[in-house]
Parts: structure tokens; C-alpha cells; sequence
């Protein structure tokens, strides 16, 4: 939790409400100023939005919006992270966690005055969970085994599931879980790409947009529904935000270094010590998923052996990459998902950095040095491909670090750049493509399933996945994965994560590298941006001090 | 076209040639850099591609004159082990150019006719597509890689060089030694390859060496939108555009290359001057 | 006369369908596909049959001659597809990028022709001779700089340094004042050369001598006689500088964060959109042959000397 330490204590009246921090309490005094309302906050972001169906809300430039213009049913607290009273009051789920049941707070509606009622409730997840093929829906990630709604009364709300559905309370409070106006899903998918569109209950409303550039919301003068355990209530402080698309890393750090905005998102470690000299500060979240990794694909047979896959594990140094690359916001990785993710256990000596272990390994496989320092085995040498991963903080630098580590027990990793198309289809070639850069943040058990499963993010190229000519599969972890997400006794269910945990660690599917954190900067008189428990900034309570 | 004197083939020379020491530093800088190419073993103790972790980031000093880069990899190595890489890759784009577009140019100029007119339609689409969008779907095409790249630019460039080409055919064609040459019975190849050929090439490789400069940068374009060659590669190109993201942290990462982008673009407009007035 | 001028236009019209051809054959060698670009997201769960079936929807099943065929009929009609990134017409994404593109470029051209002649001048007339020579070689130095180099430093320089201009938020006019300078830089310096030579040659010319013995000042029979002499490869050259404008916008925009043809080109590229590729290259095409066509037709208006050989120019 040292992540939230990081955090200056102007921004943190939000978080200080936790325990956990005891090192900000002396700049907490500066907190207890009075909010003031009114102002305009300029938010720098790096890639324009693609689409705003609130499951779409994965991508952080789409969550970005999604979280001021839409409301959830219920809050997950991030220091806590237990699920709290939003639009809906209260909830009640049955013994084996297949029947949820749903109690709304009245009188709130949409932007557009239709009220957000049962009905609209039940609209809103029937889509997620069953998606729409005529209009182009996907399935939402977050919910799994849904059957169908029930309408009981105009406020009161049935979801029943074909199986247990343990993850689905929290699954209500994600980023992809905003409740949109019904007219806003019947609109073909492909059409919420325009966010004028879209229709929330959330405290800010869509005022205007320009494509791929800029996006202006307003708030709502009448917004009266917050989270009833945060300590504002009300309209929200910000008359409006205006979100300018900035993709060049140099030209946000610099316009926020000179004035010219506000608060800008995705800044490297490289430049945190700048930012912080000049006295503004670094908002700094944790994502609580899948830790940043690379991920085999064990139907290559280069790293089909078991062993290949351990020496390989064994030969990265994911404390020098940490050292090298980051700063403290980016935690060396201890196990398959992050220390702040829910079910975590410590694995760190399964991911013991250990080069003549890993030559040992090697050896053992039978690839053995060839001329070049790079090992062979059978005239074939031991050189693996793995594109970069845009998205991913600093991803070209960590894997050349990387591909100097494994270099020096005689593997080959070459690092390709290519553009997004070559690496989509390549990436679903295992035989290309022995590895893949991953990640992916949600606080509930269930986002190791949505990582591995085939019919999920597929991140092993299994059979019956998004690889259609794939043969290979690993019934034990599939079966594992879906035990996570039906099994509805708690205790249980955070025991199978610990297992799989271990399970994949063992089998060395999967080589994490660090703690994916989201960093933000913001100008010293910002005040209070708080994040939801995966790192997605909300402004609700944000104010700006006058200058 | 009328491109044909705007190269200024005929331009008289107002200065008359002489020691020039801003000649013979572009020839000083060429050399250095084809020393780099050949061994930059010999210049740098540090490696091109390895990087000492612990040792990122650092401002220039005594022991990395122009810094290290983001894992501890010594950016005067980079530019030194680079520029094998940039010169190749400006040379192959060169030799692309000049091949395909001096052969187009040399049978379109001397056989005319309705051939002529084949061909320089055919190098008027060339031209219309635009060159970057040709270059992206190339690279796109044969796969990532420094040569590939190297190629893509050089198609592009093969139009220029074609006109060029035709016109200075056309030029010497009309020349009164070579009408003599085919009036005194000289067969069509043999005044071509004897006269025309060798008459024509000076400009066309003044202009060759012209287009080496723009070369190198077209290249670092492609690097700066995601089309460069695959790290750890150090070229000249990519190191600028991968090093601009350090740009508030670490200046050196992309001032340096750029240094050395600029001085070998100079050097080489510089030479392609000299080697047009003297031809 | 009249034949030549025909015969000029029907031969920028093959081209055109050429360069149609060329483009099309080139986009279709492409090794991904759009359709599998934009739905192969995890975080759309479709399975490869819905993919399978999404593409029969696009008609990307058809035959390639079909393809061919389908697409020139709906050129011609003025149809340029369905974008399949972006889910919309290609015609809808140009209409709202191609005036940002348009103003950008046509602003840096009528600075760089500026520039370019205030350079070619300077470079003529200074008073010293060192001086006159390192304006002389600015041209050269304005083509060795990268161009999204020059616009991230003249970002940093005249907007977070200086503070003049800012980049979030400008105005119109200072929204514009950067991007078009970093256009316009490269594409002045091949001009300015063009001039600082055309300048040397009208100086060579026996009349010069003549006017100047006839009381003409320096300044005056260069700007009179340059004018004349340098239109026409300057606009030649400005001709064949179309493409380098639109590479330019590329890097431009996704520098200065501009929304515009440039960004699009990329954006397709990446994505592999064809349709959009498709359309962009046949703009691009025709505004260069356009622009060219005109160029050739109007040499002789200025240079009645080449009346004679309109027909012949390439």
C-alpha cells in the first residue's frame, strides 16, 4: 500500500479516510480546506476513446469518461475494497450465489429525465450479460453465467444466474457495469463510439466532443446520488472537464509543467522526479489485476517443454527491470496477480531470479550452446519472438532488458515493433508468436479467469480461444478457472485463486515482471482525484484551488 | 515534365572552384562516418546494443560523453554501432533509386516514342501515390527489418530519378558529338553506353547524393510512426524517435542523433553541390 | 494545340486508373485484414464463425476481381465504402478530416513560397559575404531536420519554454501558428534553393547588365525579372511537393494532435482499413495530377517558349 503513501496529501482527503497511511499525516492538515466550486479541469490524455458501451470500459481513455457520466449499483471501496451502497440500497443473494437481488434508490434518473428504474436496470444487464448479435454487443467481461433479470417492482430488481455467480456483486461496481439510459442500447454498437450518445446518471453529462481530439462534459446541476459513504454529496465541485487527446509523452508533461492543463494521465517513471521537483504532484493507483507479464504459448515447441518455460523464469530479473525501468509506484511482481488484488499470496520463490538454475534447466532440455552463444537443440535455435505492447508503461525497454537477461543464458528474444495490424495476427500464431506481453486490472478473483480462460482475454492461445487452428489445452487450469468464478463460498474461492495461483506458476505458464500501477500527474491546485479500487480516476469530488 | 533544368544542370557557376573548407569538412564528416560503419569497435569501449543496468539515464560526463539511454546503454555507442545501420540503409534506399530510376530513365529518354510515354505514365503513378503511404504498406508488405524499410524508400524515390534520368538523356542526345557519333554510324547500344551513359550520370549522381540526406530521414519518419527497424537496433532514425518520449527528462537521448542526422544531411547536400558544378 | 491539351487529360486520366490499380492490388497484398483487426478483441469475445460471418457482411469474401469491379463502380459514383474501423461511410471521415488537412496544407504553402523567397533574397542581396553564404545554406539545413523532431522542439521552445503559444487550448490563430510552420520548413527549403539558383542565373544575364547601365537599381531588376523566370519551377516544384505535403500532415498531426487526413492515413495503415487507404490514395492521386495538369497547361502562359511543346511534357 505504499502506492497510496506516494500520494501527496492534497490529493488524498479521499484516501486518508483509510488506515493505511500514516506518512501523509502531516500534510493531511492542508486537506482540511474547504472545497470550492466551479472551474474548468483540463485532462490530458493519451489515445483518443474508442467506444463508450459501458464493458467497453477496459481501455483506460474509455473508462476515463465512462466513470464521470455513468453511475454503478453498487461502490466498491478502494481501501476496503467491500461493495457499499450506490444506486442500488441494498441486496440480498442467495446461498449458492445464483439469485441477486437488487433494492434502487429512488428518484434518480438519466440525463435525458428518463427514470433509472428497475426496468432500465434490468435493460442495462440483460445486454452485458448476454450481449446483442443483431446490434453488435459482446458479452461483458465481468459477468459470468447470467441467465436473466426479473422486474419485481419498479425498484426492486431479480438477476438469475445458471450457475453460481459469486464475482457478480463486485462485477456491479466495475467500470463496465455503468448504467446507461435504455435508448442509449438500442443503438447499434458500433455507434456509442460517438459520446454524445450516451446517456448516464452519473454527475457529469456529455456537452460536446470532436472526434478522436477533444471531449467536454458539464456537471449536472441536479446530480443528488453519489456513494452514500463518501463524505460529499450533491452536485459535483467541477463546472466542467475538458479531456484533450495528447499522444506524444513529451507534449502532455510539458503543457502540464507550463500551465496549460491540469491533470494529465499516463506519465513514465522517467519523468516522475521532474514532475515532483516543479512541486506538482504524481497520482499514483494500483490496478490490482494481473500483474505485467509475458505469457507463454506452450503450443510452440520451443517452449512447449516444462522446462524451458522454468529456466526461463528463472533467468529473468524482474528486480533489475523494476530498478532500472520504474520507479517505487511499480512493485516487483510476487506472484500472478498483484499484492493488492483479492486472493493474493505471496509465490515469491517460485519466481527466484537463478541463472545457473536456468542453465541447469536448459541443459537438461537438451538445448545446449551452439557458435553464437545462442543454445540449439537438434539444429534449431532457441530464439523466441514477442511483440511490444503498446499500451503497456515503457513495454519496448522492459523487454530488451529482458531480452539481455535471457541472452545471457544463451536465449534469443527478439523484440518486434509493428504496426497494430501484423501484430494482431501474429499474436494469434503461436508458432510466431512463443510470447505475449500482458495485463489486466479488475479487484475480484475472477480476473485470472478473464487472463487465461479461452473464451476470455485467451492470453495462452488455447483450443476453443480466439486462435481458431489451436490444438493445445490445459483442462486442469481451465477447470480451476472456472471453479473461481462459480464457486460461491468465499473462503473457498479465495483458496482456488491461491491454487491457481500456484498452479500456473508451476507450469510456468506465465513470467510477471512487476505491479502495473496507473500514474496520473496533476498541477499542485487540483484537490482530490480519487481512483475506483483498478486505478480509473474519478472527478467527482475533485476542486481546484484558486491560482 | 519541367523538372528537366530545374536541378539546375545548367546553371552557370559565378565562383570559380577552389580549396573550400566547408567542402572538405563534409568529405571529413562522410569519412568519419563510413570509419563507424566499417569499425566501431575501434571508437567506442562501450557496446551498441547492451545496456549496464543501474547506469540508465545519466547526463553526458567523462565516461559516456553523450549519456546512457533508459537501460544504461551508452548513446555515443548507439550513434558509432548506428551508423553501419543508417549508411546501409540510406545507401540501399540510394541504390534502389538510382538503379530502377536510371534504367527507366535511360530507355525512356533514348528509345522515345510511344515507349517513352509507357514508362513516364507509369513513373506519373509513381509519384501520385503518396510516398509515405507507398513506404508504410511496403514495409507492411515484405515484413519489419532494415533493409525492408531501406526499400520502401527507395521505390519511392525511383520516380525522381527517372526524370532526371530521361532528361538528361534527351539533353546529351542532342549534343553535336552524339549526333555525330550516331551520324557516323554508331549502333544505338554502343552510343548509349559509350556517350550517353557516362555524359548523362553526373548530375543523376549529384542528385543521388542528395537524396542520400532525405533517405535518412525518411527512414527516422517511418521510426517515429512505429515502422523503424526492431530494437535493440540501434539506427539513427529510431534512436531520435524513440529517445523524443526522454525529452523533458533526458535531452540527450534525441539531441545527439539529431546532431548527427543533421551534420551527415549537410555533408551530403554539400558534396551533391560540389559534384554538380563540376559536372 | 487544342489535340495536345486533350491528349494531355486523357493521359492524366490513365494514370489516375493506374495509380488506382497499382493502389489496390498493393492494399490487397496486405497480410492482416481489417475485420480481423478490429474483432479479434478479447474484450468482444467473438468467436472465429462470427468473425467468419461479419466478413460475408462486408462482402470481404468475394472474389478479387469482384472486389475490384465493385469498388472502381462506386468510385465513379463518388462512393468510397465503409469504413470498417472507424464503422463509418469513408465519405462521412472525409468530410470532417479533409478541411483540417486543406487549411493546414494550403497555409504552410503559401508560408513556405514566403519563406522561400525571403530567403532566396536575403541570400542574394545581404551585405556580407559570410552572411550571404550561410543564408545560402539555411535551406539545406531546414531539409536535415526531421520533421516531427522540428515540431516536438518547436513545441517545447515557443510553447512550454517561452510561453507564447499554447498547445491545449489555443485559439484558432495560435492553434495553427506551429503546426503550419512545421510544415511548411521542409518544403520552403527546396524552394529557397530553387530560387537562390534562379537568382544566380538572372545575375549571369547579359540584360542585367544592360538594365542596371540604364539606371534600373539592383533590388528592382532581380524582383522584376526573378519573378518571371522563377514562377515556373517554383510551381513545378510546388506540384510535385503535393505528396511531401500530405507526409507531412502525417507527422504533423500526430505531433500537434490535430485530427486530419494525415492522422487518418496512419490510423488506416495501422488498422489496415483499406477502404479508407483506397480512398485516401485516389485524393491524394488526383490532387496531384490535378495540380500538375494545371501546372503543364498554364507553362506556356508563362513561358511562351514551351508553347510548342505542351504536348510532350511529361
Amino acid at each position: 500500500m505504499s502506492l497510496f503513501a506516494r500520494v501527496s496529501g492534497k490529493f488524498s482527503r479521499l484516501l486518508v479516510v483509510g488506515a493505511l497511511l500514516s506518512s501523509v499525516s502531516a500534510s493531511a492538515v492542508l486537506a482540511q480546506e474547504t472545497p470550492v466550486q466551479g472551474g474548468t479541469l483540463v485532462y490530458l490524455e493519451q489515445q483518443a476513446h474508442t467506444n463508450l458501451y459501458p464493458p467497453a470500459g477496459g481501455f483506460y481513455p474509455n473508462s476515463g469518461i465512462l466513470n464521470q457520466i455513468t453511475d454503478k449499483l453498487t461502490w466498491q471501496n478502494p481501501e476496503t475494497l467491500k461493495n457499499e451502497p450506490w444506486i442500488a440500497q441494498s441486496w440480498e443473494i442467495n446461498a449458492d450465489a445464483t439469485e441477486y437481488t437488487f433494492k434502487l434508490r429512488d428518484g434518480v434518473t438519466f440525463s435525458d429525465g428518463t427514470p433509472l428504474d428497475a426496468e432500465a436496470v434490468a435493460k442495462n444487464f440483460d445486454t452485458f450479460g448476454l450481449g446483442n448479435k443483431e446490434l453488435g454487443y459482446p458479452v461483458a467481461e465481468a459477468i459470468n453465467n447470467y441467465d436473466h433479470s426479473e422486474v419485481i417492482d419498479p425498484l426492486t430488481i431479480k438477476f438469475v444466474f445458471k450457475a453460481p455467480a459469486p464475482g457478480f456483486l463486485q462485477a456491479t461496481s466495475v467500470i463496465g457495469s455503468g448504467l446507461v439510459a435504455p435508448s442509449v442500447l438500442d443503438q447499434p454498437y458500433n455507434e456509442l463510439g460517438d459520446a454524445t450518445k450516451i446517456i448516464g446518471s452519473g454527475p457529469f453529462v456529455v456537452e460536446s466532443e470532436v472526434l478522436g481530439q477533444s471531449l467536454n462534459l458539464k456537471a449536472r446541476e441536479d446530480y443528488a446520488w453519489g456513494p452514500e459513504s463518501l463524505a460529499h454529496q450533491g452536485r459535483a465541485y467541477l463546472d466542467a472537464i475538458q479531456y484533450v487527446v495528447t499522444p506524444e509523452d513529451s507534449v502532455r508533461i510539458g503543457a502540464l509543467l507550463a500551465g496549460q492543463a491540469d491533470v494529465i494521465r499516463q506519465i513514465q517513471a522517467y519523468d516522475e522526479a521532474q514532475v515532483e521537483q516543479q512541486g506538482y504532484e504524481i497520482l499514483s493507483a494500483p490496478t490490482r489485476g494481473v500483474n505485467n507479464n509475458v505469457s507463454f504459448r506452450p503450443e510452440n515447441p520451443l517452449v512447449a517443454d516444462l522446462k524451458v518455460r522454468q529456466a526461463l523464469t528463472a533467468a529473468t530479473n524482474s528486480e533489475e527491470i523494476v530498478s532500472t525501468l520504474f520507479s517505487s509506484h511499480y512493485p516487483r511482481a510476487t506472484s500472478v496477480i498483484a499484492s493488492t488484488a483479492s486472493g493474493y499470496v505471496d509465490l515469491s520463490d517460485k519466481l527466484a531470479f537463478d541463472q545457473d538454475r536456468a542453465k541447469a534447466l536448459l541443459d537438461e532440455a537438451g538445448w545446449v550452446p551452439g557458435a553464437d552463444g545462442i543454445r540449439e537443440k537438434d539444429g534449431q535455435k532457441l530464439e523466441l519472438n514477442i511483440y511490444e505492447s503498446l499500451p503497456q508503461p515503457q513495454n519496448r525497454a522492459t523487454l530488451q532488458l529482458l531480452s539481455q537477461q535471457w541472452a545471457q543464458v544463451g536465449v534469443k528474444l527478439n523484440v518486434l515493433a509493428g504496426d497494430s495490424g501484423s501484430a494482431t495476427t501474429d499474436n494469434l500464431d503461436p508458432l510466431k508468436t512463443p510470447l505475449r506481453p500482458a495485463m489486466v486490472g479488475r479487484a475480484d478473483p475472477d480476473v485470472i479467469k478473464s487472463n487465461f480462460y479461452p473464451t476470455n482475454r485467451d492470453s495462452l492461445l488455447q483450443k476453443g480461444g480466439t486462435n481458431p487452428n489451436a490444438t493445445w489445452e490445459d483442462p486442469e487450469l481451465n477447470k480451476l478457472l472456472l471453479s473461481i468464478a462459480s464457486e460461491p463460498d468465499s473462503d473457498k474461492r479465495l483458496k482456488l485463486t491461491a491454487d491457481v495461483q500456484a498452479y500456473l506458476l508451476d507450469q510456468a505458464y506465465v513470467i510477471p515482471i512487476f505491479e502495473e500501477p496507473q500514474v496520473f500527474a496533476g498541477a499542485p491546485y487540483v484537490h482530490d482525484v480519487t481512483f475506483d479500487a483498478v486505478a480509473r480516476p474519478s472527478f467527482y469530488n475533485t476542486w481546484l484551488s484558486p491560482r | 515534365m519541367t523538372t528537366l533544368d530545374l536541378f539546375g544542370t545548367r546553371a552557370p557557376s559565378r565562383r570559380i572552384p577552389r580549396f573550400d573548407p566547408t567542402l572538405v569538412l563534409s568529405w571529413a564528416i562522410v569519412a568519419v562516418v563510413l570509419a563507424w560503419a566499417l569499425a566501431p569497435g575501434l571508437f567506442t569501449p562501450h557496446s551498441g546494443t547492451v545496456g549496464i543496468a543501474g547506469n540508465q539515464l545519466k547526463a553526458p560526463d567523462a565516461a559516456h560523453w553523450f549519456g546512457t539511454d533508459e537501460i544504461g546503454r551508452d548513446v555515443l555507442a548507439r550513434i558509432i554501432y548506428g551508423a553501419a545501420n543508417s549508411l546501409a540503409g540510406a545507401i540501399v534506399a540510394v541504390a534502389v533509386g538510382f538503379f530502377g530510376g536510371t534504367a527507366l530513365g535511360l530507355v525512356a529518354g533514348s528509345v522515345g516514342g510511344k515507349l517513352d510515354i509507357a514508362i513516364m505514365r507509369i513513373v506519373d503513378v509513381l509519384l501520385s501515390v503518396p510516398g509515405l503511404l507507398l513506404q508504410l504498406s511496403i514495409i507492411i508488405i515484405l515484413g519489419f527489418g532494415t533493409v525492408n524499410v531501406a526499400v520502401a524508400v527507395g521505390v519511392t524515390i525511383v520516380a525522381g530519378f527517372a526524370r532526371l534520368m530521361r532528361s538528361e538523356v534527351i539533353r546529351v542526345r542532342q549534343a553535336d558529338y552524339v549526333e555525330a557519333a550516331f551520324g557516323s554510324g554508331g549502333r544505338f547500344a554502343a552510343v548509349l553506353w559509350r556517350h550517353v551513359l557516362p555524359n548523362s550520370l553526373g548530375t543523376v549522381i549529384a542528385y543521388a547524393a542528395l537524396q542520400f540526406g532525405s533517405a535518412i530521414l525518411a527512414i527516422s519518419t517511418l521510426g517515429f510512426l512505429g515502422y523503424g527497424a526492431p530494437p535493440p537496433t540501434p539506427e539513427w532514425g529510431l534512436l531520435i524517435s524513440e529517445g523524443r518520449k526522454y525529452l523533458t527528462a533526458a535531452w540527450w537521448l534525441t539531441t545527439f542523433p539529431g546532431l548527427a542526422v543533421i551534420l551527415v544531411v549537410l555533408a551530403a547536400n554539400r558534396i551533391s553541390q560540389s559534384l554538380r558544378r563540376s559536372s | 494545340m487544342t489535340q495536345a491539351i486533350v491528349s494531355r487529360i486523357g493521359q492524366a486520366l490513365v494514370v489516375l486508373l493506374l495509380a488506382f490499380t497499382a493502389s489496390f492490388l498493393l492494399l490487397q497484398a496486405l497480410p492482416g485484414d481489417a475485420i480481423l483487426i478490429k474483432y479479434q478483441n478479447p474484450e468482444m469475445g467473438l468467436t472465429p464463425e462470427q468473425i467468419a460471418e461479419i466478413r460475408v457482411l462486408y462482402g470481404a469474401d468475394a472474389p478479387i476481381w469482384a472486389q475490384y469491379g465493385n469498388t472502381l463502380w462506386n468510385f465513379l459514383q463518388g462512393s468510397f465504402g465503409y469504413s470498417i474501423q472507424a464503422g463509418v461511410p469513408v465519405n462521412t471521415l472525409l468530410a470532417t478530416n479533409l478541411p483540417p488537412t486543406l487549411r493546414l496544407a494550403s497555409l504552410a504553402l503559401v508560408l513556405a513560397i514566403l519563406l522561400a523567397f525571403a530567403i532566396a533574397f536575403a541570400a542574394t542581396l545581404a551585405p556580407f559575404r559570410w552572411l550571404r553564404n550561410a543564408l545560402a545554406s539555411l535551406p539545406a539545413l531546414m531539409i536535415s531536420v526531421p520533421v516531427f523532431w522540428l515540431g516536438i522542439m518547436l513545441i517545447q521552445i515557443f510553447s512550454f519554454r517561452l510561453r507564447l503559444v499554447p498547445i491545449i487550448n489555443p485559439n484558432e490563430f495560435q492553434a495553427l501558428i506551429l503546426p503550419v510552420l512545421t510544415l511548411a520548413l521542409p518544403i520552403a527549403a527546396p524552394l529557397a534553393q530553387i530560387l537562390i539558383r534562379s537568382l544566380d542565373e538572372v545575375e549571369a544575364q547579359p540584360f542585367v547588365a544592360v538594365a542596371r547601365a540604364k539606371g534600373a537599381t539592383r533590388k528592382g531588376v532581380l524582383w522584376r525579372h526573378v519573378l518571371r523566370n522563377a514562377l515556373l519551377p517554383v510551381l513545378t516544384i510546388a506540384g510535385l511537393l503535393f505528396g511531401e505535403l500530405l507526409a507531412g500532415a502525417v507527422v504533423t498531426e500526430t505531433v500537434f494532435g490535430i485530427n486530419g487526413l494525415g492522422r487518418i492515413t496512419e490510423q488506416a495503415v495501422s488498422n489496415q482499413d483499406t477502404a479508407v487507404l483506397q480512398a485516401i490514395v485516389i485524393l491524394a492521386a488526383g490532387g496531384f495530377i490535378l495540380i500538375n495538369l494545371l501546372v503543364d497547361l498554364a507553362a506556356p502562359l508563362i513561358d511562351p517558349r514551351l508553347k510548342r511543346t505542351v504536348g510532350a511534357l511529361a
